[in-house]
């Protein structure tokens, strides 16, 4: 039988850079093989040779067991080959239909039939279960959606091996599961999925094959079934690494955060936050569980000081932070992983030592009589890119050249590296490859045993329960519950979730 | 290649692309490109004296650019320079020509007071922006022309010369910036230029502050996040950036027209701005693009005698350099941008 996809020895250079070294990938029509490795292991390098985007330096393309040349991305549509990337290309200001066929418009007498797009966007839509309204306006919609329809992009262009690139990166759970029905819906009609991803839960459970990338080469190419977890991560990793709940000692010590009945809006100047109370004690970590949009993000800006509160309190030891100014919070003692750090937490265009310098320029020895010690910064820098494991060409790359782990790693070297007593961490590993999500684990038990008070944000549950002391669950703006993260199971988490508040579930431990 | 000598090499392409266009322009209207760009350049660089005709030139866009760039390395944008040169220029001839001080002190004085007018003229766009949000690209627009009309109504309605055309007494001769050489009327201020500008490039890569501004120019999210008040910090900027404006205003009026009249100067305002966007909002890099935009000012005075060519290929040719150069700007940054982000708020 023909493979569907078969690359034969791809080696591709950049500079004295070898990002594939005789990679080898065969993908059988009619499954969901899943592409796995950690940052900067060639995946997306590999995806993007496939799809023309990227020239081989050695190696063969097979499509169908044709040797098949691809100078560019039209000739790997017209190949049959689409490719959903990580970040969407979609215009907020044209209809679904309208961008799903942006640049091959359908059209009568020259102009455009959008009566038509939007049956054809409509059919496509039913037949392979994409729910989009085609008459709708792109920016209105969730990134679920936006999803949704970069993936009839492809189908609309008549793509039947179909790549995604980190697809579940941006997605709620609840997204993520309804894109797997929709992948298997593909494979079902026959279909090939190539899925990237080093989120092992989901390649567990949606691929058929796994093949495993590791320093541009690859390692592996197996059954998923045939396969655990740990092995997976240990091929990725090249060691063993255990995700299991990290041993520690009670710790805590004199509450440092306090939130009395805070309340705050959203964009849309709804409640989002709705009468929370809660403490961090010094040296322990209180995690925050809940769907993507359950009022975690607004928590977390209101707490820096990014948006205002409508009603209620907080302060940092004895100082009342309440609409205080973010430099006045940072004075005060805080330190802020954001979730988006692409928005927030980075300056792209700047050096890795100028991200570091941030929230610090003013003071010794960063800066000495008005003037910036850029040889202590880059000394610093140097010094930071060691201990958090940071790949990059130096402290003076552009972040922007960095991958999206290691410009995580940059946020939480600078926001860690301070000498704040509260640490406000937001999805610190969301997009993160295992090593360095590990890595970041580390840093963050090792700031509880410094005795600094930790509120972490996540929506993954492991992550919650490998780390936190205590996990509050949010759910519509409220905090439904509070479980002791000791034995807790993921199921009592998943019912506060869906705000489903058994009596039964601790109040005592919200006190 | 690194990111700087990519820069520089793209900009340096596109003035040779410009410069080409602009030779099938001039052969269009049946002259010799050849002859016209050994005029142009013989007019700017020819002798000493034209050589200090280019500078004289070069310095009010030098001064227009550098407060082009302090406004741009924030994030904004100043669009209103002319409009403080002219409030800077008119301050400053008024300390001039209306009071009687001790010589060093009466040009310091009048300097001093043409960037307080630019200040001043800056701040209500400032403040728009800081409280409200305000786009400072319109609001500093439209105080273009409000300031070239209402010093023209202060100098022909209020301090006009008795006898005179549309413009106001001499000013002192203590208050005279004084000509660096005698066969020129080019002053000191093209030091203050050049000092200027090295100052605000060491500025910006040497403080906390040049950085906080650096930062929130690049991603304003970032430096809120980062504690830095960036409403505050952007009033501030502008407020400098205007000042910056009136004095080059100040030196137009005590160095080179030693007066204030009507049409005071021929865009040198606009040319400032240009220059800055061409340099990319680099301080070092705007010495050039005034450099280059004074030569082709001081080139083409003799351009109509020695040629058959008017004067307005100058303008045609400055359109073309624009014209590549901020096509190749924005082809660079598509290249480098990702979903969502921009960098100037325009």
């Amino acid at each position: 039988m023909d493979y569907a996809v078969e690359l034969k020895r791809i080696t591709k250079r950049f500079g004295s850079f070898t990002a594939n070294e005789s990679v080898d990938l065969a993908v059988r029509p009619g499954e969901i093989h899943a592409v796995v490795g950690e940052n900067g292991a060639g995946k997306t390098t590999l995806m993007n040779v496939l799809f023309g985007l990227l020239q081989p330096d050695e190696g063969e393309i097979l499509i169908d067991g044709k040797p098949t040349v691809l100078p560019g991305p039209t000739a790997a549509i017209a190949a049959g080959i689409g490719m959903v990337h990580q970040h969407f290309k979609l215009v907020p200001s044209l209809t679904v239909a309208e961008n799903v066929f942006l640049g091959m418009e359908i059209t009568k007498g020259g102009l455009i039939d959008h009566r038509a797009q939007r049956a054809r966007t409509a059919e496509l839509s039913r037949t392979f279960g994409l729910k989009v309204d085609p008459g709708e306006r792109v920016g209105l919609l969730s990134v679920g959606i936006e999803q949704r329809i970069e993936i009839l992009k492809v189908l609309a262009r008549g793509a039947r091996i179909i790549i995604l690139d980190e697809p579940t990166a941006v997605l709620t759970p609840q997204e993520s599961r309804e894109l797997f029905e929709t992948l298997r819906g593909f494979v079902a009609k026959g279909m090939t999925v190539i899925f990237i991803s080093h989120h092992l839960e989901e390649v567990m459970e949606v691929s058929d094959t796994v093949t495993v990338l590791r320093l541009g080469k690859k390692i592996a190419t197996r059954p998923t079934a045939d396969l655990t977890k740990a092995e997976l991560v240990q091929m990725m990793v090249g060691r063993a690494v255990s995700f299991d709940r990290r041993p520690r000692e009670k710790s805590a010590g004199a509450p440092v955060l306090a939130v009395e009945r805070l309340w705050a809006r959203d964009e849309r100047g709804l409640p989002a936050v709705r009468d929370v109370s809660f403490e961090v004690r010094a040296g322990e970590v209180v995690g925050i569980a809940g769907v993507a949009g359950n009022g975690q993000t607004e928590l977390a800006e209101v707490l820096a000081g990014l948006r205002p509160e409508s009603h209620g309190r907080f302060r940092l030891g004895d100082v009342d932070l309440t609409g205080r100014s973010p430099a006045a919070i940072r004075a005060a003692g805080l330190a802020h992983v954001p979730g988006d750090r692409m928005v927030r937490g980075v300056d792209r265009h700047a050096s890795v030592a100028a991200n570091i310098l941030m929230t610090r320029q003013d003071r010794a020895p960063w800066s000495r009589r008005g003037l910036i010690d850029w040889s202590y910064v880059r000394h610093r820098a140097e010094e930071l890119i060691g201990r958090f494991d940071i790949r990059t060409q130096g402290p003076d790359a552009p972040v922007k050249s960095l991958s999206g782990g290691n410009i995580q790693k940059v946020v939480v070297a600078r926001e860690f590296s301070g000498d704040a007593r509260f640490l406000l961490v937001d999805q610190p590993t969301r997009g993160v490859d295992i090593g360095a999500q590990e890595a970041i684990h580390d840093e963050i038990m090792r700031q509880r045993a410094e005795g600094r008070a930790i509120l972490l944000i996540s929506v993954q549950l492991d992550e919650l329960i490998a780390l936190a002391d205590r996990i509050l669950v949010m759910f519509n703006g409220r905090i439904m519950g509070a479980l002791d993260a000791e034995g807790v199971s993921e199921d009592a988490l998943g019912l506060l979730m869906a705000g489903i508040a058994p009596e039964a579930v601790s109040r005592e431990a919200a006190a | 290649m690194s990111d700087p000598v990519r820069a520089v090499l793209g900009q340096v392409l596109a003035v040779a692309i410009a410069i080409a266009l602009g030779a099938l322009v001039i052969l269009a209207v049946g002259e010799s490109p050849v002859r016209v760009f050994r005029v142009l350049f013989l007019g700017a660089f020819g002798d000493a004296t034209k050589i200090a005709g280019t500078l004289l030139q070069t310095t009010p866009i030098l001064v227009c650019g550098i407060a082009a760039c302090i406004s741009l390395r924030a994030g904004l944008f100043n669009i209103g320079v002319e409009g403080q040169l002219f409030m800077g220029g008119f301050a400053a001839a008024w300390i001039g020509f209306g009071f009687s001080l001790p010589p060093v002190f009466h040009v310091l004085l009048g300097l001093a007071v043409a960037a307080l007018a630019g200040l001043a003229w800056i701040a209500i766009p400032a403040f728009f922006r800081a409280r409200y949000g305000a786009n400072e690209v319109v609001s500093t627009i439209l105080s273009n022309y409000v300031a070239v009309l209402l010093t023209s109504y202060l100098t022909i309605f209020l301090f006009k010369r008795p006898g005179g055309w549309s413009e106001t007494p001499p000013i002192h001769e203590s208050a005279y910036l004084p000509a660096i050489f005698d066969f020129s009327r080019l002053n000191w201020g093209i030091v203050i230029g050049l000092a200027l500008a090295v100052g605000v490039w060491f500025y910006f890569r040497a403080t906390p502050r040049g950085y906080a501004i650096t930062t929130m120019g690049s991603n304003p999210k970032f430096a809120e996040y980062g504690g830095i008040d960036i409403r505050r910090q952007g009033f501030a900027v502008l407020l400098v950036s205007g000042a910056v404006g009136g004095l080059a205003g100040g030196i137009e009026a005590l160095g080179v027209h030693r007066r204030f009249m009507e049409g005071f100067a021929p865009g040198f305002g606009f040319d400032g701005v240009i220059a800055a966007l061409l340099a990319n909002g680099h301080p070092l890099g705007t010495i050039v693009t005034a450099l280059f935009f004074g030569a082709l000012r001081n080139g083409s005075l003799l351009l109509e005698v020695d040629t058959n060519a008017s004067r307005e290929i100058i303008t045609v040719i400055q359109a073309l350099i624009i014209l590549a150069v901020s096509a190749q700007i924005l082809m660079r940054r598509r290249a480098d941008s990702t979903a969502g982000e921009r960098r100037w708020k325009f």
